[in-house]
């Protein structure tokens, strides 16, 4: 295993800890950007909080978008206030949105090359769903932070 | 329901968004709803019944989670 796979690895496994405190049976884009934010010491960390999204703040945007989508249709989330319902036994799988972020990231560059900072592009690259969403309503700049990230990467850094 | 909640946002990409919310919130309420019968004594039967999905389909959402969290499952509907 080259050293990208394993912290491709642990990425992953943090944000399968994200989905499954969720609540949700898929990993999303959106654990996998939890994750990143909570990879301390990484590009994409690094660039996620130049841009004042550390993982609380990106929860929080997260938790945002969730109400704000809810409200264009006239529902208040009262889920908010129910018992946490005890956590599920199986692994939530990698969903749609999570899958398409890594395909993203691995057309970018060569295997070898593959860094924190291209688990971020393949993430921002994302115009629709609720990533894009979350960092609009935050009034986070989606393309400013993935041209940064692009950056980065042609600086070299890790 | 007033009207004015029966109409689509202007934008798709907010009605489609307002369908993600949606299926996040009935899922929460669902393990939520779920959990809070089995441990007031509800069967399988009675908990399917009432969401109008089989006994299997409930079974299989919800039984590894529910026993992992030690509630006491009924099997009969008596």
């Amino acid at each position: 295993m080259s050293a990208f796979d394993k912290y491709l690895h642990a990425v992953i496994l943090r944000a399968t800890d994200e989905a499954r405190a969720d609540g949700s049976s898929t990993v999303d884009a959106q654990h996998l950007l939890l994750s990143l934010a909570a990879d301390q010491g990484s590009t994409a960390q690094r660039l996620l909080a130049s841009a004042g999204l550390d993982r609380g703040a990106v929860r929080t945007a997260l938790d945002r978008e969730f109400e704000h989508s809810l409200s264009l249709v006239g529902v208040a989330p009262a889920a908010r206030d129910l018992p946490a319902a005890s956590p599920a036994i199986q692994d939530p799988a990698l969903g749609a949105s999570a899958k398409l972020a890594l395909e993203r990231s691995f057309t970018t560059a060569r295997k070898k090359d593959l860094r924190s900072a291209h688990l971020l592009l393949g993430i921002l690259e994302a115009r629709i769903g609720t990533v894009p969403r979350t960092l609009a309503l935050a009034g986070v700049d989606r393309a400013e932070l993935a041209q940064r990230a692009g950056r980065a990467l042609e600086g070299g850094e890790r | 329901m007033p009207a004015a909640e029966n109409t689509l946002p202007p934008e798709p990409a907010d009605s489609l968004a307002a369908v993600v919310a949606l299926r996040r919130l009935a899922d929460q309420l669902e393990n939520a709803a779920v959990e809070q019968a089995m441990r007031a004594g509800w069967s399988w039967p009675q908990v399917s019944e009432a969401l109008g999905v089989t006994r299997q389909a409930v079974h299989k959402k919800h039984a590894k989670r529910l026993i992992a969290a030690g509630v006491e499952l009924r099997r009969r509907a008596d």
